[in-house]
């Protein structure tokens, strides 16, 4: 048959299936005339019109039905290397899972096939890719092969571990795991992608039913199906090339909706999707009745709710993942996984990882929007001392740790690793870190969290050199130290020490040195028992292998004496730092002999000897001025110690002249918009309030409060600390509403912070009840005084000094009320608290002796009285 | 107007996954899935979904998918007969033999199917368009006007073309079966 005969057959049929038909063999045999042949074909035709069934009528699953649709294959009788098959765990689109067991070892396996291997080399290839990258693959969180083959009629299998457990979000959902829980199972998906990713190897399809968590709580990712490993010369990046399998609309990335290259961050993406719906409870994007170039837009546009808007709507009140502020994180965690655009995403899974570290260690992320406010204010939140170390010190941190990388890079090539040269080094980066960079800002400072993280992974690779590695513990310590990560620092300096221990043994001066570390961090952590036997330790194997002059015995001294400072039992602290300032003899003008004479300074000024203090500050200040140059900011703090000794001997003419100056210094140092300027204009505020110079003061402490305000935000610590300076000015000056609306503010600022939950907002509610006090409104302020002692109750010892205080506050308002009886308990609890203190405060003790004789008093028990009137008129302390 | 051949390679990649598709739909059939959709249109539009989500950049177009679409899953239902008559005929691959294998191999299904592919490529040296319109309608579960949509020719045209290509395909299949 012709084109041209079928169009003609075509003609006849329509026409004569027109007719009815008892009329269509007249028309055939009319209209074929000149070609009778055509009549049959076209009878043929309309015979089979009218059947009600052809072959082309049947519904194509039915079709697909019979000739895909047998039940899998029984293999019941066959044997997968040392497994024989248990039973069928599933089907999928490209083969069967069923369980394998192997008799002798009672283990449970997978066993996968290829259904229907003969269809297409694609598909056998893709399953064999699948073996292939599992087989690169050995981590704890993967599931991992363990053998493969091909049966006889060629259909290729292989064996893998055997997982059972629930989806993570089941899990996490049936569980209700709280927040940790979630992050720390998300973290080890991470950690297993992260894997994967080093052999260059993209997952492609990670969803929550290939992450799945054993009833011992372990993640096993599953699923290699559609991954695929990036070619050795690809851009690493971009791999355009895609699986014939589709992946899960609800977690694929924009790129794979548009078809464009795939990368490692097409992975990120997912498990940013992941992420979202662990905090969340739900997916970002709802994909159902989409069509796909709807659900392309959708996810392309990238603004899904932020998780905790989602997750609040959804939680019952109690029923909070996380507070508002570590939501504030988390939003911004799920967000930069999950960026439209690639390059925005995480870098790495390795970076999500660091950020996800960051958040669990309540310390910046690296992600945050790089507001400087933010990162301060996490910063300071986490530690107000590592900031006063200040800005100076950060920036320089950076600078250490880039070049210290780069050190580091080269002790791994050439494995050098001689103690001078490590010595040296340190010495530098450690001075550099000390001395600061003018002209390098606080601006990225942080970023030096991230830089200390990747020298601690570089040293953890130099297992082979345990000499240099510690020397590296050592130093990363120390500046962790510096930064006020504590419990870092901790682990690295009792590895360091444990290393050099096991190297050099126990009495080596090395592993003095390294204790000395040790014991300043565990006196800078408040553990004064360990802090003290740990430098009693390194003083001891010091006195034995160094000879006194050795820097390492006075520096041991050194620590003991300040962790008894620290302490308060200021006579040993002062012995002991008499004997470690001795021990510097003739080397007296470096850095470590004055940082020695000023804890020595800092004790004798506790202690209350403020001559000797003020000697020595002066001492220090002649000596900061050789070492570091006339405008450096230690010299700067020198003066301002040298002002608070005056102000401390209600010398307030002194203090501001020294204040003044020294903030000058710090002022060019490090500009006005500083926490360093503005804690020193604090100080010269207080001595100018002393003074009776209240607008000055009042003129100065607006200026600090704008300065915290811009550094930390409205709403952080440093900014309630400025507010209150300025509420008990306005209360100085009987300014009350002013006084009022300020404690007023940093109750709310603690209330936001500390989540209702801290000492602080009992600090600044006692404030507020002063003012009522001054206005005489006693209800009020017994009213504040009896809550705030509620909530000391809650997070403070019963007999901590703030709950003395705030018995006395209480005591005097109740006496105002007139009532002495409840007056005469509150009173005397507070007294006795605070007699017990190691330095009491002894204007709030002798408000409690006016106050309690008074009540005495008015009890009618003069002999009371008398003794508390006899305390105050013998001065006693 | 010209026969619209969907390029070799975009078939091949849309294989496996015309596979996929239809073996999930034979599984759910088989297991009498309430609420599975038994509806090729729907199961198409389904993979399209899923597929534009790892889009070879090729299918410019929902009728370019459909296209392909359907010519993926007729090469592999004929791969499927073929290989289903192999196994009937007692081939080396018969070493493995399914649980219900002997009830499931109603004559209708593999020899039927080869046999409509030969005639379906007789029609198309005949008629491009009709034997498009088939693949289309028979293998890719469209209806007319997505047919017409894609062919880009009027509803009634291609109502016309169906009727009497179905009524040539009963004619070739039965004198094909005569003959064998």
């Amino acid at each position: 048959m012709t084109p041209e005969r079928w169009d003609r057959i075509q003609d006849l049929f329509h026409h004569a299936a027109d007719l009815p038909v008892a009329d269509r063999e007249a028309f055939l045999q009319r209209e074929c005339g000149d070609d009778p042949s055509l009549v049959p074909e076209v009878a043929a035709l309309l015979a089979a019109d009218a059947r009600d069934s052809t072959p082309v009528d049947r519904p194509v699953a039915a079709v697909a039905q019979e000739l895909l649709g047998p039940s899998p294959l029984d293999l019941s009788a066959h044997r997968f290397g040392p497994y024989r098959v248990a039973g069928i765990l599933g089907e999928g689109g490209m083969g069967v899972v069923y369980l394998g067991v192997r008799d002798d070892l009672d283990t449970k396996v997978a066993i996968k096939i290829l259904r229907d291997a003969w269809l297409s080399p694609a598909r056998r290839e893709r399953f064999a890719s699948e073996q292939r990258l599992l087989a690169q693959l050995s981590h704890p969180a993967i599931a991992a092969l363990h053998d493969a083959g091909t049966l006889a009629d060629g259909t290729p299998w292989f064996v893998m571990e055997y997982v059972e457990g629930a989806p993570l979000t089941d899990y996490c959902r049936t569980h209700q795991s709280p927040l940790g829980d979630r992050l720390r199972l998300f973290r080890s998906v991470c950690d297993a992608v992260a894997h994967a990713h080093r052999h260059a190897i993209v997952h492609r399809d990670l969803k929550p039913s290939n992450v799945l968590v054993t009833t011992d709580r372990r993640v096993k990712l599953l699923d290699f199906g559609i991954a695929k490993q990036l070619e050795a010369f690809d851009d690493a990046a971009a791999v355009t090339r895609t699986g014939l399998r589709m992946m899960t609309p609800a977690y694929a990335a924009p790129e794979q909706f548009r078809g464009a290259g795939i990368g490692l961050y097409t992975d990120i993406y997912s498990l940013g999707v992941l992420l979202y719906e662990l905090l969340a409870g739900r997916l970002p994007f709802d994909l159902t009745d989409k069509n796909a170039a709807e659900a392309a837009a959708l996810v392309a546009a990238g603004d899904a709710p932020k998780p905790s808007v989602v997750a609040w709507l959804r939680a019952l009140p109690g029923d909070r993942l996380a507070s508002r502020s570590a939501w504030a994180d988390l939003d911004v965690l799920c967000q930069k996984a999950m960026h439209p655009d690639p390059d925005r995403r995480y870098s790495s899974v390795d970076a999500l990882i660091r950020d996800i570290d960051h958040f669990l260690d309540g310390e910046p992320l690296e992600a945050r929007p790089d507001a400087l406010a933010y990162r301060l204010t996490k910063f300071a939140s986490r530690n107000l001392r590592a900031v006063t170390i200040g800005a100076v010190g950060l920036a320089a941190a950076i600078v250490l740790v880039a070049f210290y990388t780069v050190r580091l890079a080269a002790a791994r090539d050439r494995a050098v690793a001689e103690a001078a040269r490590a010595e040296r080094i340190q010495g530098f980066t450690m001075r550099l870190f000390e001395g600061g960079d003018e002209a390098a800002g606080p601006a990225d400072s942080l970023r030096v969290v991230t830089l200390l993280d990747r020298g601690l992974r570089d040293a953890r690779s130099l297992e082979a050199d345990p000499a240099a590695q510690s020397e590296l513990y050592l130093t990363l310590g120390s500046i962790q130290q510096k930064l006020g990560n504590l419990e870092r620092a901790d682990t690295l300096l009792t590895a360091a020490v444990a290393k050099r221990r096991a190297l050099l043994g126990s009495e080596h001066p090395d592993v003095a040195a390294a204790l000395v570390e040790l014991g300043s961090l565990q006196s800078a952590r408040a553990d004064f028992p360990a802090a003290a036997a740990t430098a009693r330790e390194a003083i001891a194997i010091a006195e034995k292998s160094l000879p006194p002059t050795h820097p390492t015995r006075a520096k041991a001294l050194a620590v003991l004496g300040q962790v008894f400072e620290l302490r308060g039992t200021y006579d040993s602290a002062i012995t002991t730092l008499d004997q470690a300032v001795a021990l510097y003899g003739n080397d007296s003008t470096s850095a470590e002999f004055v940082i020695t004479l000023g804890e020595l300074a800092n004790t004798h000024f506790y202690a209350g000897h403020y001559a000797v203090a003020d000697s020595l500050f002066d001492r220090i200040l002649v000596m900061s001025k050789l070492l570091y140059g006339d405008r450096h900011p230690n010299v700067g703090d020198d003066l301002i110690n040298l002002g608070a000794v005056q102000f401390e001997q209600g010398n307030f003419t002194g203090a501001e002249r020294y204040y003044r100056e020294g903030l000058s210094i710090l002022q060019g140092f490090y500009g006005d918009v500083n926490p360093e300027t503005a804690s020193a204009q604090t100080m010269l505020s207080r001595a100018l309030v002393n003074l009776e110079r209240y607008d000055e003061a009042a003129e100065l402490l607006k200026k600090t409060l704008g300065v915290y305000e811009k550094v930390y935000g409205p709403v952080h610590p440093r900014v309630a600390s400025a507010v209150n300076e300025v509420g008990r000015i306005a209360l100085r000056r009987n300014r009350y509403d002013e006084a009022r609306a300020a404690f007023q503010r940093m109750t709310a600022i603690y209330r936001e912070v500390y989540h209702d939950k801290h000492y602080q907002i009992g600090v600044a509610l006692s404030n507020l009840s002063g003012v009522y006090q001054a206005q005489k409104q006693f209800p009020e302020a017994i009213r504040l005084m009896r809550e705030v002692l509620r909530r000391y109750a809650e997070v403070l010892e019963p007999d901590h000094q703030l709950v003395g205080i705030a018995n006395i506050r209480l005591g005097r308002n109740l006496l105002g009320a007139g009532q002495h009886a409840e007056a005469e308990k509150a009173s005397l609890l507070g007294y006795q608290i605070l007699i017990k203190q190691a330095s009491p405060p002894k204007s709030w003790l002798d408000n409690a002796r006016t106050d309690l004789a008074a009540d005495y008093q008015a009890l009618g028990r003069p002999n009371d009285a008398k003794r508390f009137e006899a305390e105050l008129a013998a001065k006693a302390p | 107007m010209t026969h619209p051949d969907p390029d070799r390679e975009a078939v091949d990649r849309m294989f496996s996954l015309a596979y996929e598709e239809l073996r999930r739909l034979a599984g759910a059939v088989r297991r009498g899935e309430a609420g599975v959709t038994l509806s090729p249109t729907a199961l198409v539009n389904e993979a399209w979904l899923k597929l534009a989500a790892s889009p070879p950049a090729e299918f410019h177009s929902p009728l370019h998918f459909k296209r392909v679409a359907a010519r993926a899953m007729r090469q592999v239902l004929i791969e499927a007969a073929r290989r289903r008559t192999a196994e009937k005929r007692g081939g080396p691959e018969a070493a493995l033999v399914t649980f219900d294998d002997a009830l499931d191999l109603a004559p209708a299904s593999g020899g039927d199917l080869l046999e409509l592919d030969s005639a379906l490529e007789a029609l198309a040296r005949l008629s491009p368009r009709q034997a498009a319109l088939v693949e289309y309608r028979f293998f890719g579960g469209f209806d007319i006007p997505e047919c017409a949509a894609i062919l880009e020719v009027s509803e009634a045209t291609l109502t016309r073309d169906w009727r009497s290509a179905r009524a040539w395909l009963a004619v070739e299949l039965e004198r094909s079966r005569n003959a064998s």
